[in-house]
């Protein structure tokens, strides 16, 4: 009985494989899509001989165990339980098993090898178990085994992305809107994850053997997996990887170093990687851990790699965790409080008004980590910013840059170089009350401005004399500007005869 | 006013300018970069604009790209090529910023310039800043430097081109992913530069490199490369070195790679020759065009036709074919609508009977898919066929989907269509145009869709034109004049549309036998937007009629029209008459 059911499984299994055209009565193109995928993820079986599998084999000769077994493609089948057998006999079951799960099972449709599927989950579910109570040492073979059935199945190329997709609609369609690709078969996948996060944050594994298997290239493919559409694996992915900059102390740098190298390929390359919130959440921890004082090192990845992340029109996806590794740093060493402001300066967005209220709203958790000398350096700069933002169009815009008022902190430091500042703010506040559309952003003005009064009169009338002084001077300067290079055409044209 | 006597210093105005908080304005600025170096003069450029533009590197992004693109067309301004060397530390400088769009337009005029340079100068100044970006500290320069080797390596020194050579192959091992895809990238650009005897020994070398990466996205770039090295080697050698990497990259477990062969795939069949695309492309093309992945068999079913060219029309029947077959019924729309833009095509290259037996039935099923965009690709090259199996086998067998199509829910469909008649009615002739497509000419004047009715009246003009006013006279005149007591408003303008387009082809005597009573007694319609345009197509029948017509008819119309109590109406009536004036004016 069990026979048939495998047989007319296989028959399926191989049926679909060939090809899919069978599913020519697709109505929409959703659905379309839908089967092209599913089918996609299911069949590896043509790139079985691929550079891909002869690079992994490349990597690891010594590891390969010369057992017969392993060297066949595997098969699903029942096996006795691991704590049903001997101590002596255990490796080799458990080598078995692990083997046996580095095959793939169809998810495309639930009616295709069901028993096989669960005979898989199973599996995977004992040998979870078996990492999680320790009940008998994993060697060095075992986890050679283990670590290549979990490569067999987490790593593979991606589908393609929304982007990729020739049905997806042009550009101009937000990537937080759209439904995201949940992988068929999570089933199975989470449980390899799970797999791996139990051997990478086991006790019982010596990070010294594990870096054997756990070496550049896992990691590497491991990143490279953060573009995945799933947040499930993103999450896991996120967790995986952090423990094993935890324990793998020797990878560290290689570690920071590829995040590092994704970041530039999304921001001077590609501008796609779905993942990057989830690296910024680890560099974020990684960030809390460093020594004070900072290794030069990290400031130039700081200013190189981290602040230009502000300057992606997608950076609503990933701010968040943006701004907290931008505050860590600034909280570690405040000297770096200038660094950032002038970067988030260099990177202020000049149309995108959702941005803008988000590069506020960080600012002010910067300017609240900000000690009073490194904030002189830059006061001149960011104010003049700060004022363009008060005469924002945009009432969201103009309103955010004025609540910065409310901040004690903020408020302090402005005290503290008010014959700077206030000339600057002077004009955009002056604006706003003449003539901004909105009532509340109106309002708020006004009380800045009877704030700035109230700290100091004399100087708020100087500055109202100066202001009025340059409105006269405005239209002068612009003509003088004209004439100027109305004259240097002449002399050019006169030159050039 | 006493400013211009002041002395000028076009530098300290620029230096004045670039100081502005107004980005707009050193934008501006630069732009006129070319206007201070003239006021200054070839020397002064030389010693005192270019030395500060390479200090003033500090700027917006926007600033930047715009002095990296001025900084390419700047050698007359310098002095000419002999002092072209002085443009390139300012352009040293952008090719190391981190915006890419700066990083190459530097590039690019580095190129511009190092193309025009003497040997001597290539060599003193050119080579030695290739070398310094490429042995830089920060991956941008390293990533500009594969930009500008090919560049630099024609007309150095043999030493040179050694070491040049040599930092190439570096670049493609470095450490970022970065730098290595640049190498990849620009791998095929510079060894079209590099003598035979180096392709094999070192070339090769690198791009055997690169193919082995582990990074996708490098591996990738380098099978775009496959191609561009692939013609510049020898058969013999290509078949060697690059054939194997090709038919492995077929194969490859990334979807990616798989799809950059396909899209690059009978571009080497061309460096190979036919054999060996006989013996080992065909079979990967065929993989490919059963591809898992959607995405693969789109690209591999866009260059059907132009792998077929290349293969004897037995081949492509025999292993080409049968997989067409299958991609007409894939379950992607994509791969349908690839395979339909290219699959007409191929008739020429198949000859008449095959056409007839093999693809004929693969075009009809096309063209009654139910994805709209399919449809349309079929038709758009209906003439391609027609070139093969003549028309009256065409017309038999493919016409009722057209006229299917010609009813087609979706209007973009209706619009391809209309677009096509007239290539259709020359091809068709016309003999089998009456009876089928008149009709269907006549039903689109008065679709719902605007820029149907639009295009249905554009298409009688050119019916006429193809035709002949004899033949319109008959078969479209009258028809359209019928439309003209038609309730709807909208349909009666259509007819003053498909006048205002048909008078000038029709000729005189027609448009005032014909057209003109039947305009006259549209001026007297209730609805003001008939009667303005009415007003207007009077006007634009003026040069097209005798002066007596103009004068006894359309004036004394207009006339009525500009006492009309709807001020459009009278506005536009008024503009014609002025314009009769005018042309009065004009001809006494």
């Amino acid at each position: 009985m069990f026979n048939k059911i495998i047989k007319l499984g296989q028959k399926k299994f191989n049926k679909s494989d060939q090809h899919h055209q069978d599913n020519n009565n697709n109505n929409n193109n959703t659905s379309t899509n839908t089967v092209v995928r599913g089918s996609r993820t299911t069949t590896p079986a043509p790139s079985s001989v691929s550079n891909g599998e002869s690079q992994t084999t490349a990597q690891s000769p010594s590891q390969t165990p010369n057992h017969p077994m392993f060297t066949t493609t595997p098969i699903l089948e029942v096996l006795p339980l691991l704590k049903d057998v001997s101590s002596s006999d255990r490796p080799l079951l458990f080598m078995k098993k692990a083997h046996m799960c580095s095959c793939h099972c169809d998810f495309s449709d639930t009616l295709i090898m069901p028993r096989e599927k669960e005979i898989k989950r199973q599996t995977l579910l004992e040998l979870v178990d078996f990492l999680h109570s320790s009940s008998g040492k994993v060697n060095e073979t075992m986890q050679s085994e283990l670590i290549r059935m979990v490569s067999a199945n987490i790593f593979r190329c991606l589908p393609p992305a929304y982007h990729e997709n020739t049905g997806a609609p042009p550009e101009g369609n937000d990537p937080e809107e759209e439904e995201p690709y949940l992988e068929p078969w999570w089933p199975h996948l989470q449980l390899v994850y799970e797999l791996l996060l139990r051997y990478v944050v086991s006790s019982e594994i010596e990070p010294k053997t594990a870096k054997k298997f756990i070496n550049h290239t896992f990691v590497s493919r491991l990143l490279d997996l953060f573009d995945s559409e799933d947040p499930r694996e993103r999450e896991y992915l996120k967790t995986v990887l952090h423990r094993i900059y935890g324990k793998f102390i020797f990878h560290r740098p290689f570690i920071r170093c590829s995040i590092y190298n994704i970041f530039y390929k999304f921001l001077y390359e590609t501008e796609r990687c779905i993942g990057i919130g989830e690296l910024l959440e680890i560099l974020g921890s990684v960030i809390n851990g460093f020594t004070v004082p900072m290794r030069e090192e990290h400031r130039l990845y700081l200013v190189k790699a981290i602040l230009p992340l502000h300057k992606s029109k997608g950076i609503s996806i990933y701010h968040q965790q943006l701004a907290y590794c931008v505050t860590q740093f600034v909280e570690k060493d405040y000297k770096l409080a200038d660094t950032v402001i002038r970067g988030l300066l260099k990177f202020w967005p000049l149309t995108n008004c959702q941005k803008e209220v988000l590069f506020l709203g960080e600012l002010e958790e910067v300017l609240d980590a900000t000690e009073p000398s490194e904030f002189q350096q830059c006061v001149v700069p960011l104010f003049t910013q700060i004022g363009k933002c008060l005469n924002s169009a945009h009432f969201q815009v103009a309103e955010r840059a004025l609540f910065l008022w409310n901040n004690e902190h903020i408020v302090g430091l402005i005290a503290q170089n008010k014959d700077v500042i206030f000339p600057i703010i002077f004009e955009a506040l002056e604006r706003n009350m003449k003539g901004h559309w909105n009532q509340a952003v109106h309002g708020l003005s006004e009380n800045v401005r009877r704030m700035f009064l109230e700290m100091d009169t004399e100087l708020f009338e100087e500055c109202e004399k100066q202001y009025l002084e340059n409105e006269a001077k405005a239209c002068e300067l612009l003509e003088q500007r004209e004439l100027t290079w109305k004259r240097l055409e002449e002399a050019a044209s006169l030159a050039a005869n | 006013m006493a400013m211009v006597d002041e002395p000028l210093y076009p530098i300290a105005v620029l230096i004045d300018e670039l100081k502005n908080d107004d980005i707009q304005l050193r934008l501006n600025s630069i732009r006129r970069l070319s206007t201070i170096a003239r006021a200054l003069g070839e020397e002064r450029t030389r010693k005192e604009l270019i030395p500060f533009l390479s200090e003033n590197s500090d700027d917006d992004d926007e600033v930047l790209l715009a002095m990296a693109e001025e900084l390419g067309v700047f050698i007359p301004f310098v002095g000419g090529i002999e002092f072209a060397h002085v443009l390139l530390p300012p352009l040293e400088s952008l090719c190391t910023v981190e915006e890419t769009c700066v990083r190459e337009k530097a590039v690019e005029s580095l190129c511009k310039i190092g193309s025009q340079m003497k040997e001597n100068d290539l060599v003193e100044s050119f080579v030695p800043l290739v070398k310094r970006l490429a042995g830089g500290e920060w991956f941008a320069a390293r990533v500009s430097a594969c930009g500008i080797f090919h560049v630099a390596y024609q007309g150095c020194t043999d030493v040179l081109k050694t070491e040049l050579r040599a930092t190439y192959s570096q670049l493609c091992k470095d450490d970022m992913p970065m730098v290595r895809r640049a190498a990849a990238s620009n791998l095929g650009k510079f060894a079209t530069t590099v003598e035979s005897t180096f392709l094999i020994a070192e070339i090769m070398t690198m791009f055997d490199d690169l193919t082995k990466d582990d990074q996708d996205s490098v591996r990738l770039l380098a099978v775009e490369g496959c191609a561009a090295l692939g013609k510049l080697l020898e058969p013999q050698d290509c078949v060697a070195r690059i054939l194997p990497v090709i038919v492995n990259f077929s194969q490859d477990k990334s979807w990616r790679v798989r799809y950059m062969v396909a899209n690059q795939l009978y571009e080497l069949c061309e460096a190979v020759g036919p054999d060996c695309t006989r013996t080992d492309l065909v079979p990967a093309y065929v993989r490919l065009l059963r591809d898992n992945e959607a995405e693969v068999r789109i690209a591999a079913a866009g260059k059907v036709t132009k792998f077929c060219r290349l293969l004897n029309p037995e081949l492509a029947i025999q292993h080409i074919l049968p997989c067409v077959k299958e991609l007409s019924s894939d379950s992607s729309q994509h791969v349908r609508s690839a395979l339909a833009s290219v699959i007409m095509g191929m008739a020429p290259i198949l000859g008449k009977d095959s056409t007839i037996e093999h693809l004929l039935p693969i075009f009809l099923s096309l063209l009654k898919d139910e994805f709209p965009d399919v449809r349309l690709n079929i038709i758009s090259k209906l003439d391609q066929v027609n070139q093969v199996i003549g028309i009256d086998l065409l017309s038999q067998s493919l016409l009722p989907a057209i006229v299917e199509l010609a009813e087609d829910r979706h209007w973009r469909v209706r619009l391809a269509i209309i677009e096509y008649v007239p290539l259709l009615a020359s091809q068709l002739g016309i003999g089998f145009f009456d009876d089928k497509l008149g009709a269907l000419c006549m039903q689109w004047l008065q679709d719902k869709v605007y820029s149907i009715r639009e295009a249905a009246a554009n298409n009688l003009k050119r019916l006429a034109e193809e035709f002949g006013p004899e033949w319109a006279m008959q078969h479209l005149v009258p028809q359209v004049l019928d439309m003209v007591n038609n309730p709807h408003y909208l349909h009666r303008m259509m007819v003053l549309r498909a006048i205002s387009l048909m008078a000038p082809v029709m000729g005189s005597e027609i448009t005032c036998s014909k057209f003109l009573p039947v305009v006259v007694e549209a001026s007297k319609d209730r609805v003001p937007n008939i009667k303005f345009n009415v007003a207007k197509l009077l006007q634009s029948l003026i040069p097209i009629v005798d002066q007596s017509v103009v004068d006894k008819t359309i004036r004394q119309c207009l006339v009525d029209l500009s006492e009309d109590p709807d001020v459009d109406v009278r506005y536009f009536a008024n503009q014609a008459l002025n314009s009769i004036d005018g042309s009065t004016a004009a001809q006494s």
